[in-house]
């Protein structure tokens, strides 16, 4: 039980600051981007007509978010964010699957991971909703319905990020919890492998796909 | 005359934290597997034919929307049979406050689960061969609203095992209370309408299974958008729990700070109740006319922003009573 909540953090003093770095987050990101790396290799090496079963995956995602992006986007702003949508769902989904793993951990279990993810999102979706109203009707809308409401206009948009990445992680974090708790309570006898199957595997699947899709609605919302 | 020393204490916040948890945690999972129930039978009666499936489909919800209640019994148990250290009389608040966020929070998913559960059950009387979609559905569904639950759990969790004791005693003690208030009351609202949400989905995907995956998505959409009030909640408590305040003899700081867990706790129920209503609406016509979701989910977002301004009202007094007052 001693392990909950310990981070190993790498310190460097720098004028006066002191830079943290959380070694396992970013060691299990470097995890996740290989492996993502090395199933894009697998998936488009020999193309074909008839799909080999990595090239028939990989076009399923493809398929199935570039879907997404079409729905909530219009053609041409749909065929330039699909690529990162589909990018950013294939590494949440590892992420998130990660854990079942022994030894291994979720990197969207420290808070920075969904926080940077959700940043990202909301810097992506301004720059759009910018390039497609012009600035002047981009900073108009914070002025609406009346103009005393633009720091809780400022506030709601802020706390998208917050909400996003916070849905993220409190799941993620709450369910390594649950499973850590209970294997301790029931000498990991049992229940921990149907554990992680639910938290693990199904509900990381829907956070992801949940994250994936907001961050979608609100490059939508931007833009519209 | 009774010794009351802070081993004392201890014990009786652990035994009263243990008993908070447990009692509020057995509200909500017991309305919603009822209703769950009452469903079931009344498809059965439509549709006697599927009562194997809907039986099967029951007992698979009411498991499902049990789940908060588990989290309730697992942390009452840790509060009962734990030798917790008597260093600080902070540690007397901080169990206090871990029963207590689990216990409100496992409330709200309890009953919210147990709506898609029904709408599953009448949903298969109607349409027996979107069974295998409706069961999906409705596990998806119910997942989702464990989430507020599972944010009082997590925040439950980490009061019981951070070390607290070098803190302050004054504030910390109002603090950590804050904390377990905002988190516990914030996931009432939210969990309940997450419930509503999927109940829509469900009950769309019987009326016209050809719209699953846009009902699907839509509603996972308005389950995310309706808990975004619990975050908050979440957002508070982790605000008061990894803060460091001064110490203080003035009563002000602590009730200033308990103030700001009551206030994003109590105002997060309203807004989760509110944007639950909206996407549930927003996913049953969607059902019934698939060819406008475009404009429905534009609504329903528009809709359930402004029905958050309360929740936001409340999460700026919330931070302004920790940061200013």
């Amino acid at each position: 039980m001693g392990e909950l909540g310990k981070v190993h953090q790498l310190l460097i003093p720098l004028g006066g600051h002191t830079l943290t770095f959380n070694l396992e987050a970013i060691l299990m990101t470097w995890i996740v981007i290989l492996v993502l790396t090395a199933f894009g290799y697998f998936a488009t090496r020999g193309r074909s007509i008839l799909p080999g079963p990595m090239q028939a995956l990989g076009e399923l995602f493809v398929n199935q978010l570039f879907g997404l992006a079409d729905d909530a986007l219009d053609k041409e702003l749909a065929r330039k964010y699909a690529p990162m949508i589909c990018a950013l769902f294939m590494f949440l989904v590892l992420s998130n699957w990660l854990g079942i793993i022994p030894h291994l951990e979720e990197p969207t279990k420290d808070l920075n991971t969904p926080l940077g993810l959700g940043l990202m999102g909301f810097f992506i979706a301004h720059y759009a909703g910018i390039r497609a109203k012009g600035i002047k009707a981009y900073v108009r809308e914070y002025f609406e319905p009346m103009f005393f409401m633009m720091p809780l206009n400022l506030i709601g948009e802020l706390a998208k990020v917050v909400s996003i990445s916070f849905r993220l992680f409190g799941n993620i974090m709450g369910g390594s919890i649950i499973i850590l708790v209970v294997s301790y309570l029931t000498y990991s006898v049992l229940l921990p492998p149907a554990l992680n199957a639910f938290f693990g595997l199904f509900v990381g699947t829907i956070q992801a796909f949940v994250f994936t899709m907001l961050t979608v609605v609100y490059i939508s919302v931007q833009v519209k | 005359m009774m010794e009351f020393d802070v081993q004392t204490w201890i014990k009786v916040a652990a035994f009263s934290g243990g008993g908070l948890a447990m009692g509020f945690g057995a509200i909500g999972a017991a309305i919603g597997e009822g209703y769950t129930a009452a469903e079931a039978n009344s498809a059965i009666s439509r549709n006697p034919e599927m009562a194997g499936d809907i039986f099967k489909a029951m007992l698979v919800g009411q498991a499902i929307a049990e789940s908060a209640s588990i989290f309730a019994l697992v942390v009452a148990m840790i509060l009962l049979f734990t030798n917790f250290a008597a260093e600080s009389f902070v540690t007397v608040s901080v169990l206090l406050a871990s029963g207590l966020s689990m216990g409100l929070g496992a409330i709200g998913s309890g009953v919210g689960s147990g709506f898609p559960a029904g709408a599953a059950c009448q949903g298969m009387a109607r349409q027996p061969a979107a069974s295998g979609r409706l069961t999906t559905n409705m596990l998806i569904g119910s997942a989702v609203c464990q989430t507020p639950a599972i944010f009082a759990l997590v925040t439950s969790f980490i009061l019981l095992f951070t070390n607290f004791s070098g803190r302050p005693v004054s504030p910390t003690w109002a603090a950590v209370l804050g904390a377990g208030l905002a988190a516990g009351l914030g996931a009432i609202g939210s969990g309940l309408g997450g419930g509503l949400v999927a109940q829509a989905s469900c009950e769309g995907v019987a009326r016209q299974p050809l719209t699953a995956t846009p009902v699907t998505n839509v509603m996972l959409l308005g389950q995310a958008v309706t808990q975004t009030t619990a975050i908050y909640g979440l957002l508070v408590a982790f605000v008061l729990m990894f803060k460091n305040f001064v110490p203080t003899d003035s009563i002000a700081p602590p009730m200033a700070l308990l103030g700001a867990g009551l206030c994003m706790g109590i105002g997060a129920i309203g807004p989760g109740i509110g944007e639950g209503f909206t996407a549930q609406s927003t996913v049953r016509w969607i059902a019934r006319n698939v060819e406008a979701t475009a404009d429905l989910t534009r609504v329903m977002l528009v809709g359930q922003a402004v029905a958050e301004s309360t929740g936001i009202y409340s999460l700026v007094i919330a931070l302004v009573l920790i940061f200013v007052v």
